[in-house]
């Protein structure tokens, strides 16, 4: 177990590396750079030159390499050519809200999906599985925008129950919870029923094993069999799955964020590319890249708590 | 058949569970005809017979459990509750996500729902410990924090065995649990079914091994495609076997006990060979590892185009290792392979599609080599299609050919797997083999967990096999000396190293090493029967 997580910990360092690597390549192999970009309209070859001299983008590629992970180890993150702040307050200002949303949307995926995961496979093939089974699929071939055009339009502008978007409130958006229910509701869609399906197939498989047949057998009540000796086993694909959300979550739902006017990740990402705010891109993306490493060891370290047996690869 | 008149065992013991005129149907196919069982505390009752004779139908019926859809009649009284059950592969019956103590904790937990609340804890884990002591396993605290895939076989079965005994059983049904053991475990297994009959537990045994049914059993019933066509106390059924099919059993039996003077070689030929053919596959000195652990050290081995090399040892003894060396499922060792000449790479990745078919592999658990999704005849003709280029209907007819002359119908290998029986899926793996026109054949304990007939019809097979094909080699791998005992030679192995190497009738007559002599020793069994 301890070489296996030094392998995987390793494994995770290489990764984070190789994406600080690839996001420094895709941006130097953008057409022109951030002296271009900052000249702004009426590009003056003097002006770039100029530029390029005071940021130091006429040095050679390594030395400019070395310096920008060089910062990254300190945390320092770079500064933004549009306004002159450090990213890392950037990153600072729209995790708020981004973190907001995920922790509300996982705190209400994992138990809603898991528990109609269990119901459906509990009642297999009967009008309670068909019901989420086919509710589950609809729902997921609903694109997130598409349902929350279609929420704001219901809850929001016929029944004007909700506020539509989160304008005007700042990032303090716990003060106002009636608009983060659209939002975290679209958010919840389409994961719900991948969770509820993979936890489906995983109960009917486990509900079925011989291990599950000599609990029933020996008098272990109903609902222990199925929520300590079951569920344990159809959770690990599941595991993964939730990585996969919760990544997803935090870097920034861009349509969400955009549609419900959220001052998050998603929305800074926009607007720095919007601005052509390259250390801001590139801030971003090494953040992201970080985070999807950290989580998938997470997924694993669970995975490999539930599923003991599987060489998870590392 | 009647049961009750001829009952000379112990009838003062009290009757625990009863089965009267039990009858299984699935499908309007009666798996399960006109069952009369009578299970007697502290007493062991056998139900012998081959595979699919309906043994672990009739067994879990004590336990109220039938096969889905089936339609039952009949009358089964047994304790609510209180049955245990052993079933063939315990492992299966562990979960796999869960620590060993997790399922005992529960079953214990159910019983101390009349204490008050701050005693129920503790008490709950004595009673856990006092059963894990009384299926003989010591260190149980460290075991309970143990997950399944950490403990051996033997382990796994004693563990299953303590949840029954948990949950204060008065009958167990144990199916097979000698099946695929070893001289040692085996006598291990009878020490501690004879312990749990002592207890008072009546033990009914679902066995097709006859050794173990010998010495557990108290009372037999010889099942036969689902009827019980004899019955009686163990001695009696042993010494005058009443129905022919009983006298089959035990003859089949014995047969494989015969060591002497019947090799394949002797059935094919009589006189030695005078030139020794080429060797069809060889392999250099040879050190196999797991991860940074060497399991296997061995010198140079050849074997020869016609030729049969029976690999014997106790589990563990790095046999199976050797065998998937040679046939590439293994490639953590330096030895330099040839076949026929040429070296032949350590990955079946690297091997191309004649040296795929070139070495093929019979596993031990044939069910498990199946996919459960598609009829048995296409996935043996498949074989032909991806290693042999035959257009597939061409492979159809020969797989159909193949398998009728291994003995199934038509009829049987268009069903899924799930539909056959262990013996016939064992043949279908052969015949899929075959299809291949392999010139080395492994089987690696192809025939361990198979009734005596079925099993010596396999071996008669494999021998009618090397007559006919003179390209074909045949490597067996086996923990039982009466299944080696048909090859040419034999090669022993202990704890990974080579300790003996020769022609069988050398080896098993004059064993030069110690371990073969031991291994001998326990393996042959005793002039006759045990005798009440």
């Amino acid at each position: 177990m301890r070489s296996w997580l030094a392998r995987r910990l390793l494994l995770g360092i290489a990764q984070t590396a190789a994406v600080v690597l690839l996001v420094f390549a895709l941006t130097e192999a953008l057409p022109g750079d951030a002296a271009v970009a900052l000249a702004g309209d009426q590009p003056d070859p003097e002006r770039i030159a100029a530029i390029r001299e005071s940021m130091g983008l006429d040095r050679p590629v390594h030395q400019r390499l070395l310096d920008w992970t060089g910062g990254l180890l300190h945390g320092d993150l770079g500064t933004s050519l549009a306004s002159g702040r450090p990213v890392a307050t950037y990153i600072a200002d729209g995790f708020g809200p981004t973190l907001l949303l995920a922790t509300l949307t996982m705190v209400l995926l994992v138990p809603l999906g898991t528990g109609l995961g269990v119901l459906a496979a509990r009642h297999e093939g009967k009008p309670a599985d068909r019901l989420v089974s086919s509710v589950t699929l609809g729902l997921y071939a609903v694109p997130e925008f598409a349902l929350g055009v279609l929420l704001i339009t219901v809850f929001a502008i016929r029944l004007g129950w909700l506020p539509p978007t989160a304008v005007g409130y700042g990032t303090d958006l716990l003060a106002h919870p009636a608009a983060l229910v659209l939002p975290v509701l679209v958010l919840l869609s389409r994961p719900v029923c991948t969770l509820a399906r993979l936890v489906r197939a995983g109960m009917i498989d486990a509900l079925a094993s011989p291990y599950v047949a000599q609990a029933r057998r020996y008098g272990v009540p109903g609902a222990r069999v199925r929520y300590t000796h079951a569920l344990p086993n159809a959770v690990t694909p599941a595991t993964q799955q939730l990585a996969r959300t919760l990544d997803w979550l935090l870097s920034g739902v861009i349509v969400v964020e955009a549609l419900f006017v959220i001052p998050g990740l998603g929305t800074v990402l926009i607007n720095a590319v919007a601005e052509r705010d390259l250390p801001v891109v590139q801030g971003l993306a090494v953040v992201f890249g970080a985070l999807t490493v950290v989580l998938n060891i997470g997924a694993d370290l669970v995975a490999h708590r539930f599923a003991p047996r599987t060489e998870v690869a590392a | 058949m009647n049961t009750a008149t001829e009952t000379e065992t112990d009838t003062h013991a009290e009757l625990v569970a009863e089965i009267e005129g039990l009858r299984v149907e699935i499908d309007g196919r009666a798996v399960v005809d006109g069952v009369h069982l009578r299970v007697r505390a502290g007493t062991v009752t056998a139900l012998i017979g081959s595979s699919g004779s309906g043994k672990t139908t009739t067994g879990l019926a004590l336990l109220g459990e039938y096969p889905a859809g089936a339609r039952v009649t009949g009358r089964v009284r047994a304790p609510d509750g209180l049955v245990g059950y052993v079933p063939q592969h315990p492992g299966a019956a562990l979960n796999p996500a869960r620590r060993i103590g997790a399922l005992l904790r529960d079953i214990a937990r159910t019983q101390v729902r009349h204490l008050p609340r701050r005693e129920r804890a503790r008490t709950a884990h004595e009673r856990v410990l006092r059963s894990l002591a009384l299926a003989q396993l010591p260190d149980s605290e460290a075991l309970l924090r143990r997950y399944p895939h950490q403990l051996s076989g033997g382990q796994q079965q004693r563990v299953v065995l303590a949840q029954a005994l948990l949950l204060g059983a008065r009958v167990i049904v144990a199916d097979e649990p000698t099946t695929g053991q070893d001289a040692l475990t085996k006598q291990r297994i009878v020490e501690r079914f004879t312990a749990v009959a002592r207890e008072g537990i009546a033990l009914v045994l679902l066995s097709h091994d006859l050794d173990v049914v010998h010495a557990l059993a108290d009372e037999v019933l010889v099942l036969r495609a689902g009827r019980v066509v004899e019955s009686g106390p163990a001695a009696r059924v042993a010494s005058a076997p009443r129905h022919p099919w009983t006298a089959e059993l035990l003859a089949a039996d014995s047969a494989l006990g015969r060591t002497e003077s019947h090799t394949m070689q002797a059935d094919a030929e009589p006189e030695p060979h005078p030139h020794r053919p080429a060797p069809v596959l060889t392999s250099g000195p040879l050190t196999a590892r797991h991860g940074r652990t060497t399991v296997l050290r061995v010198p140079e081995l050849a074997l020869r185009t016609g030729e049969s090399l029976a690999v014997v040892g106790r589990s563990g003894s790095g046999k199976t290792t050797l065998a998937r060396c040679l046939a590439g499922l293994h490639r953590d060792h330096d030895g330099l392979l040839l076949l026929d000449g040429t070296p032949l790479p350590r990955s079946l990745r690297d091997r191309d599609r004649d040296q795929l078919a070139a070495v093929q592999y019979v596993f031990q658990d044939a069910r498990a080599a199946f996919d459960e999704h598609r009829p048995v005849l296409d996935q043996v003709a498949r074989t032909a299609v991806r290693l042999r280029g035959l257009a597939p209907a061409e492979a159809a007819a020969e797989a159909l050919a193949t398998l009728t002359g291994l003995g199934l119908t038509g009829d049987t290998v268009r069903r899924r797997p799930d539909r056959l029986s262990g013996g016939e899926l064992q043949r279908a793996a052969l015949a899929r083999a075959l299809l291949a026109r392999p010139r080395v054949l492994i089987c690696d304990e192809s025939t361990s967990g198979l009734d005596p007939v079925t099993r010596r019809g396999i071996l008669d097979r494999l021998a009618a096999l090397l007559r006919d094909r003179h390209d074909l080699s045949l490597v067996l791998i086996t923990h039982d000396l009466d299944t080696a005992a048909l090859a040419d030679r034999i090669a022993v192995l202990d704890a990974g190293e080579l300790v003996e190497e020769g022609p069988t009738r050398t080896v098993l007559e004059t064993p030069r090493h110690p371990f073969t002599a031991a291994l001998l020793g326990r393996t042959r069994r005793a002039p006759s029967g045990r005798t009440a």
